[in-house]
C-alpha cells in the first residue's frame, strides 16, 4: 500500500520542485492517493505522490455528508476514498436581499435588462454552489492536513449536472490514463548537469553575440570586432594539470577562440541573424534586422508588388519577395534572413501577413 | 470519522456475496418495483443471460420520485441479515436514466484493472525487499 511512499532521504530538493510540471497543476489524483500521500519533510503543506511534489488537486465525487455554516464543508466520495472538502461560500451570495429591492425600478431598458440578468447570474452561481447529499461535486483546491485529517481547501467548487453519468464515466476513463502517462512516471529532478561543455559553451557564445547586437544596435561588423566578447568563455576553461601537458589533438586557447568564433558566425548566418551583403576579401557582416537598406528594400518590394493584379488579392508570397530582394539588394540574402526581416516589419506594422507565407501592405 | 468510500460493484457481485456485510458500495440497475409502505425498492440488471436483482432499503432517501423502468444509481451499506436476502441500505439514490450502461461497465472495469495493475507492480517492487 505504501510502496510508492517516498522516504525523507529520497525527496528531491525543494528548489527543483518547480521543474515538475505536475507541481503547478491541479493533479487529478484518486482520493485514496491524496489521503495516503506523504508530507514533505522540507516544506510542510507539500505532499509527495511517487516522487512528484503535489499541493493542489482536482477531484470529482459524490457528496456524502454536508455541514453548512459560513463555510460549507462536505465529504466527497469518489469511490476510492472519502475526503473532507472545505468550500468557502462567496460573499456575493450573501447580498441576496439587496438585489431583491431593486426589482421594481428597472423597466426602462427594453428586452435586455442588465440588473435582472446579473441577478439571474448570481442566482445560477449560487445554485451551483449549493450542494446536497447525493449530488456530484467537482472541487479544485489545496491539500491541507488539519487535526491529523487530510482535507481539501476548495478554491473552486461547483455542482456537476450529470443526469446520465457522462461526466463521471469520462472521469473514470481518464484518470487511469493520467496516472499511467504522468503521475506514475518518475521524474528525475536533477539540477541541470553540465552536460557536454563544448555544446553549452557554444550556445553561451551565440547568446553573448546576439545580446551584443541588440544592446549596441550593431548594423555591421567584422569578426575581430566581436572576438573579444568570446575570450572570457575560452579562457575560463579549467587549466589542464601539469601532467597532461601533451595533448595529442590539443588546441591552444587562441585556436579554440577562432574555432568558436567561426562556428558562431556560421550558425548565426544559418539562422539569418547576420548575412554578408557583399562577399569579398574583406569579411564584413551585416546584422539583418538592423540593416535599414534591407528593410526598406523588402518593404518597397511588397508595397509595389501588392498593387499588381497578380498579388493584389492574396499578397506576395515569401519566395517571390526573396527573389525580388535578391535582385534588388543582395544575392546573399537567405530565406531565414528574410523571414526575420518580415517579422520585424510586421511587428512595426509596416506590412501585414495575409497567410503563413503571404505578405501585403495596406 | 469519515464514512467509508463506496466502491463500485455490479449487481451480480452483490448477490453472490462478494461484498461483506457493512461494506459501503455503489451500484446501479433498473427500478422494477417499489413498495413505499415497506421502503423497499428492487433494481435489476441484465448480465450473462441472467437477470440479477438487488433489494434496496430506501428509508433514508425518501421521498423520491420513483420512475419504474428507469436506471438508478444507489450508494449505501450492505446488510446481510439471515432471514432476508442481501440488501443495500441506501444513503444516496439518483436517477440516471439514459446512462450508457455498457460504457459505465467498461469504465468500472477500466478503473479496477488499473488498481490491480498498480497493486501488482507494488507487490513486485516489495518482493525483493521481502526476499532479503
Amino acid at each position: 500500500m505504501q510502496a510508492s511512499a517516498i522516504g525523507p532521504a529520497e525527496e528531491p530538493s525543494s528548489i527543483l520542485w518547480g521543474l515538475d510540471p505536475i507541481f503547478s497543476a491541479f493533479a487529478r489524483l484518486y482520493v485514496r492517493d491524496i489521503l495516503q500521500m506523504t508530507e514533505s519533510t522540507q516544506v510542510p503543506g507539500i505532499y509527495f505522490y511517487n516522487s512528484h511534489p503535489i499541493n493542489k488537486v482536482d477531484i470529482l465525487g459524490t457528496v456524502v455528508y454536508k455541514r453548512e455554516r459560513d463555510d460549507f464543508f462536505c465529504y466527497g466520495d469518489d469511490g476510492t476514498g472519502v475526503i473532507n472538502c472545505l468550500c468557502w461560500k462567496s460573499d456575493a451570495f450573501k447580498e441576496e436581499d439587496h438585489s431583491v429591492r431593486e426589482k421594481h425600478s428597472v423597466e426602462a431598458y427594453g428586452n435586455f435588462n442588465l440588473v435582472t440578468e446579473l441577478r439571474k447570474l448570481r442566482q445560477a452561481q449560487k445554485e451551483r454552489s449549493c450542494l446536497d447529499i447525493g449530488e456530484v461535486l467537482r472541487v479544485r483546491g489545496w491539500v491541507k492536513t488539519s487535526r491529523q485529517q487530510r482535507e481539501i481547501m476548495g478554491s473552486t467548487y461547483y455542482k456537476v449536472n450529470d443526469p446520465v453519468m457522462a461526466v463521471q464515466i469520462a472521469w473514470m476513463m481518464e484518470v487511469p490514463r493520467l496516472y499511467r502517462e504522468c503521475y506514475n512516471k518518475t521524474i528525475q529532478l536533477n539540477p541541470t548537469a553540465t552536460g557536454d561543455s563544448s555544446v553549452s559553451m557554444f550556445s553561451k557564445a551565440t547568446n553573448i553575440i546576439k545580446d551584443f547586437f541588440k544592446q549596441k544596435m550593431v548594423t555591421r561588423f567584422r569578426p575581430y570586432d566581436i572576438q573579444d566578447l568570446l575570450q572570457p568563455l575560452v579562457f575560463s576553461q579549467p587549466q589542464k594539470a601539469p601532467e597532461d601537458q601533451q595533448p595529442v589533438a590539443g588546441l591552444s586557447a587562441c585556436q579554440q577562440l577562432h574555432q568558436l568564433l567561426k562556428k558562431v558566425l556560421e550558425d548565426l548566418q544559418n539562422e539569418g541573424v547576420i548575412y554578408r551583403r557583399v562577399k569579398s576579401q574583406d569579411e564584413v557582416y551585416d546584422v539583418t534586422v538592423q540593416d535599414k537598406d534591407l528593410l526598406l528594400a523588402v518593404k518597397d518590394v511588397i508595397s509595389q508588388d501588392s498593387k499588381r493584379e497578380k498579388h493584389a488579392e492574396k499578397g506576395c508570397h515569401i519566395l517571390h519577395i526573396l527573389s525580388a530582394v535578391r535582385q534588388r539588394h543582395s544575392l546573399n540574402v537567405s530565406r531565414a534572413a528574410l523571414e526575420l526581416v518580415l517579422k520585424s516589419l510586421e511587428c512595426s506594422s509596416d506590412i501585414v501577413s495575409t497567410s503563413d507565407s503571404h505578405y501585403t501592405v495596406f | 470519522m469519515l464514512p467509508a468510500a463506496a466502491v463500485f460493484h455490479f449487481p451480480w457481485e452483490i448477490n453472490s456475496g462478494a461484498v461483506k456485510d457493512g461494506e459501503s458500495v455503489r451500484t446501479f440497475g433498473r427500478l422494477v418495483c417499489y413498495q413505499p409502505e415497506e421502503s423497499r425498492a428492487t433494481l435489476s440488471a441484465h448480465h450473462a443471460a441472467n437477470e440479477h436483482t438487488v433489494v434496496i432499503h430506501t428509508l433514508f432517501v425518501e421521498p423520491f420520485n420513483p420512475i419504474l423502468g428507469a436506471q438508478y444509481l444507489v450508494l449505501g451499506e450492505i446488510e446481510n441479515a439471515e432471514e432476508v436476502d442481501v440488501r443495500v441500505q441506501a444513503r444516496v439514490l439518483n436517477c440516471i436514466d439514459g446512462v450508457n450502461v455498457a460504457l459505465l461497465q467498461k469504465a468500472i472495469n477500466e478503473q479496477r484493472s488499473f488498481f490491480r495493475e498498480r497493486e501488482c507492480t507494488q507487490d513486485g517492487v516489495a518482493q525483493p525487499g521481502d526476499a532479503t
